[in-house]
């Protein structure tokens, strides 16, 4: 099955680890995702002015190209664009409903980019995880060679899978997308209520404080409810949770440090892929010495 | 040469056959003169109406008209960007962008150069910088602003994808970047016209620059040679053949041996 | 004229005819007529615009009295200065610097930075320019530069290529000193940055050029001098050297004894002047294009006007080899909007070929540029053999549909961007259709005098690239050019920063050698109206001058 993918910005540099293994798990379910030819920046956040509609232009561009992927002949058919960054996810399909509800709207987009053709509104945006959904998670189970026996992870979805509502993939109160997930993967899944909290998005940008100290909730939670590492699927949040750490331990000397992962390293390692495609080196808490206590590298699973 | 052309050059007048050749180029290194036009376009420079022949490009079109430039013209070939115009048509919505020295006038065109761009450029040692995509943020941090609203690629002359290569470089793809923006003459009409303020054209510099140094390593043979060279291995041949005189020159040029293709 | 009736960029009856080039590409692909013996060259060389009779004179007055010179170059030799000590006053200087460079191209911009690497501080640099910085014959160097670098080729080689390409006329020392300093110029690009055009094995790729008896060219697409330049001219940002635009130098000034100490600068906006001091002048002002020697079309862009030859000249410098000029043997001949633009020999070193109206190739497409230049000026006005235009200009075929045969499919979208842009905003689909070419004034073959330091004759002033002369005797070859901007734009900024550094000081500024000079003038009948520089050409429109009036 070939499918559009849009990588996103940070998956070409500070997540290209998130990319690495997504390609690599996907490839074992029989997904080959193929990138956008061309393709711009999302717009980042989907923009909540009413009248700011030149923010939504990247989004729909985007959009367009997917159109002109089937036109190609790159894909067959196929219209559903699929994305791994929760951010890029919600951006993009926040955009494609507004564009479908609102053919005003539509219309004046495709005007201003009149070197473009026209946006017509059929393409369906995806998460990875709601792609795997569609194809099912028994299958996922059959490619795991490796399980992830004894590690106990705590699945983190924040806000931009789950809201609002006519985007989100999952239930915004007790989302399970993950915890099957990490169910076909053998690991022990630790549910608790912080899983959708908010990590606290691009304040970290203006302050960290604000940010670390989320995220010092969000982490003593799940540590508390027994977790050995989280799971989640995007990089802002994977920022905001794993490099923090630095700042969390500077004000709380005695926080134990948890390790952070994309779902699709989890994937990659319960394949039994080479931790190549995991790059760990890009993460800010090394996964490996747990890991290795937990005997999932080191043995001879390994590719 | 056969014998009846060598004498027709050996009678023929050679001043006048340069005589010739300077009255059929006269148009074009002193100006038009109105009588030999049969063709008119009215344009507008800057609002006002000028009837112009419609041969001509905006920059001699404007030079016909009486304008001595001091500015806004270069190369007058396409390379410098020093003649960055922006017009519109009668009747047309669309602004649009132009090197003057190679956009054809046409009627009804109403036209303003822009002949500079206030833009900041860093300052920064090549040498010293990592190859990264952080180097093109620490410098131009609002590339994070792009909305890829594409108005730098209905603007730039050349017909570059700005917005793509703008695009390449914020996910750090310099191959890319410095290949869609190679031909940029840096007229400075995108980031006149950039609505999120990025200096287009500076940030391809740096790009390119980077790409250039570190996407692949000196050659081997250069740097070779230059280890000739500081070790003396051409110093007995030059001092040699800088002292020929004409005729052992001659010779020896004569008997040069050329490379195979 | 008539409405005419055009197909694929061409009048209908230009097409026509260019269909026998298509006819008789099969048969070129094999055949290509050989290069012509030294004999035949001479024989042929008679029609070239610089040995054709006419259009020189003697130069009346200064140190080079008595040598042949273009009449356009000689008239602004023989002329009066713009300005006088009477009409301004030099008695303190608006600017003082240890070094003031005056021309931004290549050789300009590459002075002030080695003259900063050499220690002089960057806001004791100043670079005075006539238009933007960068506005220059730099900027538009198409095929590339060269440099011995290859296993095969060697320094004395290329020392050999260039004094057969200079007719054995060059300086020796000074082109030693552009050979050996080649291939550290293509390393310093590389550190630069520059996208030198590489193999995929990471080598350069290095084409043919008229006259190289190897692969020698190193280029960035078809846009070598804009990349370059580009590279260049951003380092000088990087390092804050001084740098002012739209002011050119119309006079410099010296300290009465044979020392250049400074120059007079023009606003060209405002028309106010400026005084400028310092302790070393090195002078870069390029060529002298614009001044359409015998009535040619030129390459050259708008302020190539011979300002330099004119301010070293009154100055007191020697000058050198004045009497020859470069034609560049393909120039655009069609459409009018192009005419004179150039059309790099690139092109023929990538197999396109020179063909006449009959669809025949009539000359060895690599031959030196003054005898590939008479050669279709001979196929044009001799044997009658070119093509006319709907303007009344002749030319011949350029065959560049040839290219993609010989190199692919593709190619000439790849390595000849900006040229095939060009012709597009035209109409002209140069991968399809031949182009049509005629000779065209290029370059300045010969300038001030130098040593292998960029000195010249006089105390305190360097030259270094097009107006300078010596180095390509009485022709350059393709690629030495630029090269020549970057070897003694170097060694210029780091002998003048020497000089600065060795404790030299600021001679006083006076206009003194104007007097001796305007003695001569006068004596010499030069009329009174004649003033140089003229800094920019005249392209008005003769109705509109006829009528302007002077008010402010
Ligand atoms: C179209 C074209 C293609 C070429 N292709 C090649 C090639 O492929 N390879 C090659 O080796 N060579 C090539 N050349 C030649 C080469 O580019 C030039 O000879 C060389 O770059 C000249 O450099 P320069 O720095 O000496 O002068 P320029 O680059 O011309 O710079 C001189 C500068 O001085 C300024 N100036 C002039 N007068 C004054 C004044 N009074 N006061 C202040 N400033 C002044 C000018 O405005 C200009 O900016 C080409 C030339 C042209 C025109
Ligand atoms: S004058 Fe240089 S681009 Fe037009």
């Amino acid at each position: 099955m070939k499918v559009p993918y849009y990588p996103g910005c940070t998956l070409k540099t500070k997540a290209a680890n998130f990319e690495t293994s997504a390609l690599a798990v996907a490839e074992r379910l029989g997904i080959e995702l193929v990138e956008l030819p061309r393709w711009n920046c999302c717009g980042t956040v989907y923009s909540l002015a009413d009248d700011d509609l030149i923010h939504h232009v990247a989004a729909v561009r985007n959009l367009i190209r997917v159109q002109e992927m089937n036109a190609q002949g790159l894909v067959d058919d196929e219209y559903r664009l699929v994305t791994l960054c929760s951010m890029c996810f919600n951006t993009l399909k926040q955009a494609n409903v507004r564009m479908s509800e609102n053919p005003e709207d539509l219309e004046k987009i495709n005007d201003l980019m009149y070197l473009e053709d026209d946006y017509e509104g059929r393409v369906e945006v995806k998460h990875l995880l709601e792609l795997v959904d569609e194809l099912g998670f028994d299958k996922v189970e059959e490619q795991v060679k490796n399980p992830l026996e004894g590690l106990r992870i705590a699945p983190y979805y924040g806000c931009m899978l789950l809201r609002p509502t006519e985007v989100g993939i999952d239930d915004p109160e007790d989302p399970q997308i993950q915890t099957r997930m990490l169910e076909a993967l053998g690991a022990e899944k630790i549910e608790n209520p912080y899983r959708k909290v908010c990590c606290g998005s691009y304040q970290t940008v203006q302050d960290k404080k604000v940010v670390s100290n989320l995220a010092y909730d969000i982490l003593t939670h799940a540590r508390n409810a027994g977790a050995d590492a989280i799971s989640l699927s995007c990089p802002l949040c994977a920022f905001n949770l794993d490099s923090r750490q630095r700042e969390i331990k500077e004000d709380h000397p005695s926080f134990r440090e948890i390790p952070v992962f994309y779902f699709t390293q989890l994937m990659a390692m319960a394949f039994g892929l080479s931790e190549d495609y995991c790059g760990f080196d890009l993460n800010y808490i090394d996964p490996e010495p747990l890991l290795s206590a937990k005997g999932i590298i080191g043995g001879s699973n390994g590719e | 040469m056969a014998s009846s052309e060598e004498s027709a050059t050996k009678k023929l007048d050679l001043q006048k056959v340069m005589d010739r050749i300077a009255e059929a180029s006269k148009q074009v290194v002193s100006g038009v003169e109105a009588g030999t036009v049969e063709n008119w376009v009215t344009i507008y420079i800057m609002g006002r109406a000028y009837q112009v022949p419609a041969d001509l490009t905006i920059l001699t079109a404007m030079e016909y008209a009486g304008y001595k430039f001091v500015r806004g013209v270069g190369c007058r070939q396409g390379f410098c960007g020093a003649c960055a115009t922006l017009y519109r048509k009668e009747g047309e919505y669309k602004l649009q962008a132009g090197m003057a020295c190679q956009t054809r006038v046409e009627d009804g065109m109403y036209l303003v150069q822009i002949p500079f761009t206030p833009a900041e450029k860093p300052s920064y040692d090549i040498a010293e910088l990592d190859y990264d995509v952080n180097t093109l943020f620490e410098y131009y941090p609002e590339l994070a602003r792009c909305v890829s609203c594409n108005t730098c690629t209905k603007a730039c002359p050349q017909d570059l994808e700005v917005m793509d290569y703008v695009q390449a470089g914020i996910k750090g793809d310099f191959g890319d970047l410095a290949e869609e923006s190679f031909d940029c003459i840096q007229c400075g009409l995108c980031a006149i016209r950039c609505p999120s303020e990025i200096v287009q054209y500076n940030v391809a510099q740096l790009g390119r620059r980077l790409y250039g140094r570190y996407d692949s390593p000196e050659p081997e043979h250069l740097t070779n040679r230059l280890e000739e060279i500081d070790e003396g291995k051409f110093e007995q041949a030059l001092d040699e053949i800088t002292s020929l005189g004409r005729e052992e020159l001659e010779k020896m040029y004569a008997e040069r041996e050329r490379e195979q293709e | 004229m008539a409405e005419l009736e055009y197909i694929e960029g061409y009048p209908a009856y230009m097409h026509e005819l260019l269909q026998r080039v298509h006819a008789s590409r099969e048969k070129r692909k094999t055949y290509v007529p050989e290069a012509m013996s030294m004999e035949e060259q001479q024989k042929v060389l008679k029609l070239h615009p610089d040995y054709a009779p006419g259009g020189k004179r003697n130069i009346s007055v200064g140190p080079n009295k008595g040598d042949v010179a273009p009449e356009p170059v000689a008239d602004l030799l023989e002329a009066y200065p713009l300005v006088g000590s009477e009409e301004i006053d030099i008695s303190s200087a608006d600017f003082d610097v240890d070094i003031m460079v005056i021309g931004g191209g290549l050789a300009g911009t590459a002075a002030a930075i080695w003259a900063n690497i050499q220690g002089v501080p960057a806001d004791r640099i100043l670079l005075v320019n006539k238009l933007r910085h960068g506005d220059a014959n730099s900027i538009m160097a198409e095929g590339g530069t060269q440099a011995a670098d290859r296993e095969i080729d060697s320094l004395d080689r290329h020392y050999l290529d260039s004094m057969g390409g200079g007719h054995f006329t060059n300086k020796p020392d000074v082109l030693r000193g552009l050979v050996e300093d080649a291939p550290f110029v293509m390393h310093w690009l590389h550190e630069l940055g520059a996208m030198i055009d590489k193999n995929e094995d990471g080598t350069f790729v290095e084409k043919w050029g008229g006259g190289t008896s190897v692969r020698r060219l190193h280029s960035c697409k078809d846009y070598t001098g804009l990349e370059e330049f580009r590279v260049i001219r951003d380092e000088f940002r990087s390092r804050k050297i001084g740098c002012i635009e739209h002011y050119p130098a119309i006079e410099l000034l010296t300290d009465g004894e044979g020392t250049v100490t400074g120059a007079v600068l023009y606003n060209l906006e405002t028309g106010e002047y400026k005084i400028v001091q310092a302790k070393a002048t090195i002078l870069a002002t390029g060529g002298f294009g614009r001044l359409h020697i015998r009535g040619f079309p030129t390459t050259n862009h708008y302020g190539a006007t011979a300002d330099g030859l004119v301010l070293a000249y009154r100055a007191g410098a020697k000058l050198r080899d004045t009497d020859t000029v470069q034609y560049h043997p393909t120039g655009a001949a069609y459409p009018i909007q192009i005419v004179g633009y150039l059309l790099t020999e690139k092109l023929r070193s990538s197999g396109a070929q020179p063909v006449n109206v009959d669809g025949d190739s009539f000359v060895f497409p690599l031959e030196p540029r003054d005898v590939e230049a008479s050669a279709i000026i001979r196929e044009c006005y001799v044997r009658d053999k070119g093509i006319e235009t709907p303007t009344g200009l002749r030319g011949v075929w350029l065959d560049t549909p040839m290219i993609e045969v010989k190199n692919g499919e593709g190619y000439i979208k790849k390595a000849f961007p900006g040229m095939d842009r060009m012709f597009s905003r035209y109409d002209i689909d140069m991968t399809n259709n031949p182009v049509l070419v005629f000779p065209t004034l290029h370059y300045q073959n010969g300038g001030v005098e130098t040593d292998p330091q960029g000195r010249t004759t006089l105390d305190g002033l360097w030259v270094a690239g097009e107006v300078s002369g010596g180095v390509h005797g009485k022709n350059r070859l393709m690629g030495n050019s630029t090269l020549d901007t970057m070897v003694y734009g170097r060694r210029s900024g780091m002998s003048a920063a020497e000089y600065v550094k060795g404790g030299a000081e600021q001679g006083k500024l006076t206009l003194e050698h104007q007097t001796s000079y305007v003695k001569m003038l006068k004596e010499a009948d030069v009329p009174p109206e004649r003033r140089s520089p003229i800094l920019l050409p005249e392209y008005r429109g003769k109705e509109a001058l006829a009528r302007m009036i002077d008010v402010f």
